[in-house]
């Protein structure tokens, strides 16, 4: 076990060094960031003292591993616009796209699953057909373009639901106002449900393509057939056999839907004006705000990693074949 | 490139594929032409290949050509003279709708086969040389996925482009570094099974070059998975290419492409101008649509053990 | 079972989420969304436009421009310059204090104007970047409790415009926060007080109660939204949940009309939207056209380009207004009375075209050349480049749009030595208050702002002769000189000056500035 863990945090730290080193190549390729932390009107001696405040005078190297050397004491430096901490502004900032994500995350697979199941149990009907048109369909619409037009249509046409804005539950949580999350709450979901959907239509979709099929292919197994010819009921053939061996690969896929998700997180925050890191880390990207960039950077790779080890062990718990290793 | 061709290598491939696969691809054949969707969505991207062949040829108008006088026209308007002059209506610098969705069908089509070609062939190379060759060399792979996945694409993919600045050569790439992870996760799960089989053993044993081995003995045997997958993957490049020229970051205006057409439609919604958005929309719709179809019905006949994977 | 008790579940979650959903702002609240937020909130920091609306808000200033562009006291009360007008003097309103209660004296005025000099907190924002610039800043001084004089290199006769952007504050608060505290613990000054910062999200702030310049019905709160998508602020403005939109797309203006929620109020602004012609040798040496390069140093082609794009077409389509096209760098009233803007002409560009020695080709192209231009940062910029690509192609300059965007490429490309063009498009920000403001872009052939490297000394010569006399009317004929000489050599594509499109609620009262300044303590309910 001590073995396992070891060698998972070494791999993680190899994944954050190439990360961070990634992001910052990348970012000092298109040349000097300073121009951008200087006034139209600066001189040139006004632009040479910028460039040495902010250190962008030194060599790349000695830029690189003075940064590294801040990460190991968990500093990953100022951010150049918010001329604070630059982990606090991400840290800040990602309460809300946890939010987004996770209720992402439920609709993805709350929804894939049912439809999915009722897919399979219908194989060849109308159900499945409707239900897997559906899936393509929602496999084929740009998030954007959905985000829009559930804004002019459920929000500003039928005003069911708030067009754009951001209620906090997990931020006051985290400072253990709960009874601030609580009565927070109603109202947060409204505000979640157009962009959370947004982003999860196209993995709903996916997961419910998965789930069907899985679920077919599980239904035609030996020990279905024998739970049948048992005389147990469809449902709970369904659900006491089927339905656990049909997680499976929703579960493999849970770690990678993440990254997935945040992928849609920066399309989608802009449209709905949901105050996240996705849009925070567009923004930094354009003004070349490097500390900013690789402190979220840095997040991201630690929440994937952590999120693999989650999904490792959760399948060694559902699958007694898996072992850690 | 295209589909057909790389069906067309596999199908006449080497002497040494064995035959239950070849018998596959046969009986695939002979089901399309019972099964109606895959015979459509076959249909559907054939008249979208020929559109981006023959674009200038078919197309009304030149889809640069700017008229801002006549801009915003819905379809099908009727001229002074009488004459229908743009079919799908004009633009916000009155360009013509459907000569830039004919053109766009090329771009688009480009960007989708070619970053899904770049994909997968880094991701197969990498992936097989991986499950080939083992021991450090894998581990290097395997860990050069992790950091691949530990980076979200989005993030990877602006930087790419804010830094090198956007275009279509960089698009392609940065949409296809983003992809090579799945084609590597599979090759090489493929390649460690196939190691072991006779056919493969018998060929080393006969003193084949190891590369020679890997991608004329092995690469044949282990490439339906990797079409499948390929199929499911050319809808997600389109679509991703639609995000990033909604973020501003596709390719320039003047290379029409549906996604940057979408895009472009995105402050026209509220004033109802629909065919901005409808037109590029149905054409992205149809595609991803038809490449979903023929990958399910392609998986079913070469590889019914992915079922569920895209 | 369970999957019945998940359905029930969701279903009675979303009956309760899809009830008719109400948000609109109260009576006393009113609501700005402007497209990006403020990244710091430091008075002697402020860089973005949005941030600045903010901050004038929070702290006053010692004179104010109004929206005509009259300059007119605020904590100061009256001023004097010295004889060489190197120094203003000004006389404070007794009384003043700062949100937290700390007294604000001419001591503090001295401090704001100094703080943001400080080499050792080494700001970048618009006062120590651009305002001190401007002014020629040398020094503030408190003489007294209530005199403040602020020194500068040199007579400016727009000194006043420029020292009412300086955001005044208090000493003892901002001298017990370091840098990084100050950035968003604003201690305010002005009308309005800071409440609470969410950021990317809202910045809530409220009425100061016996605020000494407080305006009759003022509203209690203001809540400034982030809203950085143009349809989802439109959609907020129609459903009434936003008073006040920046930034309406014009393509949307009749639509948000037709709600009857809201208006859109189109004002003439004052920044001048120009393309560039690069003339400078260093560009020349490094850009791999050549023919380009040596065309647009030949006047005759200069001329040409500009008699080739119809810009009055490109405001009624593009931006949605009608506009009258720029003579040269100077906003109306002030720009010389006798000067004609360049007519559309494409037969006479050709001409002229064909008389510099460019003829078209068999293909019909007489060369090509390519136009720079920001992505997003002005109005409609990106279609305004591509329209103006197509006139200029359409009289056989066979040109080539390239967008960029605007903070990471185009920036660093234009302040990082000139390199942009041959042909870019910008938008310089102007004023109506002085001829000498808009013209300031040129004040030296090496100017920071003199983008296009133009060194024509005729014009150059002129501010020599406007120092050397302090008669107006004297000045007023050495200027209209200037910008003939502007006129005939042409160093821009003369554009036009950019309206701007604002969205406002029906439930209030309030007028857009000409300035791009969004300032709300006169909005009132209606």
């Amino acid at each position: 076990m001590w073995q396992y863990a070891i060698s998972r945090i070494l791999q993680a730290s190899v994944v954050i060094v190439a990360v961070t080193l990634i992001t910052f190549l990348t970012l000092h390729m298109s040349g000097d960031p300073t121009y951008l932390y200087v006034s139209e009107r600066a001189s040139e001696r006004e632009i040479a003292q910028v460039r040495e405040r902010l250190g962008f005078d030194r060599p790349l190297h000695v830029q690189y591993l003075s940064f590294l050397g801040g990460l190991v004491q968990g500093d990953t430096g100022r951010s150049l616009t918010y001329r604070t901490s630059a982990m606090d502004v991400v840290l800040e900032r990602l309460p809300a796209t946890i939010e987004l994500t996770i209720m992402a995350m439920l609709i993805a697979v709350t929804f894939a699953i049912p439809l999915g199941i009722v897919a399979a149990l219908n194989r060849g009907t109308a159900i499945d057909g409707g239900i897997m048109a559906l899936a393509m369909f929602g496999q084929s619409i740009p998030s954007f373009w959905l985000g829009i037009m559930l804004i002019l249509f459920v929000g500003l046409g039928l005003s069911w639901l708030p067009i754009s804005g951001h209620v906090p539950v997990i931020e006051p949580l985290l400072k253990g106002d709960l009874e601030r999350a609580w009565s927070n709450l109603p109202n947060a979901l409204r505000y979640l449900i157009m962009p959370a959907f947004t982003i999860s239509l196209f993995s709903l979709s996916r997961n419910a393509r998965l789930v069907r099929s899985s679920m077919l292919e599980v239904l035609s197994q030996d020990f279905v057939r024998t739970a049948r010819s048992k005389g147990l009921k469809e449902r709970a053939v369904v659900i006491r056999h089927a339905l656990r061996n049909a997680w499976m690969p929703v579960v493999t896929m849970l770690g990678l839907e993440f990254g997935f998700l945040l992928s849609g997180v920066v399309v989608v925050e802009t449209v709905f004006s949901w105050p996240g890191v996705g849009r925070l880390v567009f923004n930094a990207i354009n003004q070349r705000d490097i500390p900013l960039v690789q402190s979220a950077v840095v997040v991201f790779a630690l929440v994937f990693v952590t999120l693999n080890l989650v999904v490792d062990v959760l399948y060694a718990r559902l699958d007694p074949r898996v072992r850690l290793s | 490139m295209t589909p057909p061709s790389v069906a067309q290598t596999v199908v006449t491939g080497p002497s040494r594929t064995p035959a239950p696969r070849r018998d596959a691809w046969r009986r695939a054949w002979r089901s399309l032409t019972k099964a109606v969707w895959p015979l459509l969505a076959i249909v559907v991207l054939l008249i979208i290949t020929v559109a981006a062949f023959a674009g200038p040829a078919i197309a009304p108008k030149d889809p640069n050509r700017q008229n801002i006088i006549n801009r915003l026209q819905p379809p099908m308007q009727v001229d002074r003279a009488g004459v229908v002059q743009h079919y799908l209506g004009t633009d916000a610098l009155g360009r013509d709708v459907l000569s830039r969705l004919i053109y766009g069908a090329r771009v688009s089509l480009l960007v989708g086969f070619t970053a899904v070609f770049i994909g997968g062939a880094l991701g197969v190379v990498l992936g097989m040389t991986a499950g080939f060759v083992g021991g450090r060399i894998d581990a290097f792979i395997m860990r050069l996925a992790d950091i691949q996945l530990a980076f979200p694409f989005i993030l990877l993919a602006i930087m790419f482009l804010v830094v090198l600045g956007s275009g279509v050569l960089n698009l392609v790439l940065i949409l296809g570094i983003g992809q090579w992870v799945t084609y590597a996760r599979i090759a090489r799960a493929q390649t460690m099974s196939q190691r072991e089989k006779e056919y493969v053993e018998a060929a080393l044993a006969l003193g084949a070059r190891r590369a020679s081995v890997l991608f004329k003995t092995i690469l044949p045997n282990i490439l339906a998975p990797l079409i499948v997958i390929a199929s499911f993957n050319v809808a997600s490049v389109i679509l991703a290419e639609a995000a990033l020229s909604f973020l501003g970051l596709g390719v320039p205006p003047t290379v029409p492409t549906w996604g940057g057409m979408l895009a472009e439609s995105r402050d026209q919604l509220l004033a109802g101008r629909w065919w901005l958005a409808v037109y590029p929309g149905v054409a992205i719709m149809l595609t991803v649509l038809a490449f979903n179809i023929l990958g399910d019905w392609l998986r079913d006949f070469l590889d019914p053990r992915l079922r569920g994977v895209d | 079972m369970a999957i019945r008790s998940l359905v029930i579940a969701l279903a009675l979650g979303l009956s309760l989420a899809f009830q008719a959903f109400a948000q609109a702002p109260d009576a006393n609240t009113l609501v700005v969304a402007q497209s990006v937020d403020a990244s710091k909130l430091d008075p002697a920091d402020t860089g973005s436009r949005p941030e600045a609306n903010i901050a004038a808000h929070l702290w006053g200033t010692l004179v104010q421009t109004t929206s005509d562009g009259d300059i007119v006291p605020y904590f100061a009360e009256t001023w004097t310059t010295n004889d060489t007008g190197t120094e203003i003097t000004f006389r404070m309103v007794p009384g003043l204090q700062c949100h937290d209660g700390e007294p604000l004296t001419a001591i503090d005025a001295a401090y704001s104007f100094n703080r943001a000099k400080d080499p050792e907190l080494a700001f970048t924002g618009n006062t120590p970047g651009f305002i001190f610039a401007s002014l020629g800043f040398v020094e503030a001084r408190a003489d007294s409790d209530l005199d403040v004089t602020i020194v500068m290199e040199q007579r400016n006769p727009i000194a006043l415009g420029l020292i009412g952007e300086v955001f005044i504050h208090c000493m003892d608060s901002y001298m017990a926060m370091s840098k990084d505290e100050a950035a968003d613990n604003p201690v305010g000054s002005g009308p309005y007080r800071f409440i609470e910062w969410i950021k990317d999200d809202r910045i809530v702030l409220e009425r100061v109660a016996d605020y000494p310049f407080a305006v009759e019905g003022a509203f209690e709160r203001i809540v400034w939204r982030v809203i950085p998508e143009a349809s989802t602020r439109a959609a907020e403005l129609m459903d009434g949940n936003v008073d006040i939109v920046a930034n309406v797309s014009p393509d949307q203006a009749a639509t948000i009309d037709a709600s009857g929620r809201a208006t859109v109020q189109a004002v003439a602004g004052t920044r001048r939207i120009y393309v560039g012609f690069n003339l400078r040798d260093e560009f020349a040496a490094s850009h791999d056209n050549p023919i380009a390069i040596e065309a647009i140093n030949n006047v005759l082609v200069r001329r040409a380009m500009n008699h080739a794009v119809d810009v009055e077409t490109i405001c009624t389509q593009l931006l949605g207004t009608d506009c009258e096209r720029a003579t040269g760098l100077v906003n109306p009233p002030n720009d010389p009375p006798d000067l004609e803007p360049y007519a559309f002409d494409p037969e006479g560009a050709e001409r002229l075209l064909d008389e510099a020695g460019y003829p078209r080709g068999a293909d019909g192209v007489r060369f090509s050349i390519r136009l720079q231009s920001p992505n997003n940062r002005y109005l409609n910029d990106a279609n305004v480049a591509l329209a103006v690509g197509q006139y200029l192609s359409d009289v056989g300059v066979q040109t080539d749009v390239d967008l960029l965007d605007f903070s990471s490429v185009y920036v660093p490309l234009i302040i990082g030595g000139n390199m942009a063009g041959p042909l870019f498009l910008l938008g310089s920000g102007g004023a109506t208050w002085n001829a000498l403001y808009d013209m300031a872009d040129l004040s030296r052939v090496d100017a920071g702002t003199n983008y296009t490297g133009w060194d024509n000394p005729d014009w150059f010569s002129g501010w020599d002769r406007i120092a050397a006399t302090t008669d107006e009317a004297e000045q007023r004929v050495i200027v209209n000189e200037m910008l003939q000489v502007f006129y005939d050599d042409a160093p821009w594509l003369m554009m036009y000056f950019q309206p701007d499109f604002y969205g406002v609620s029906t439930r209030i009262d309030w007028d857009a500035r000409r300035d791009e300044k969004v300032i709300v303590t006169d909005a009132t309910l209606r």
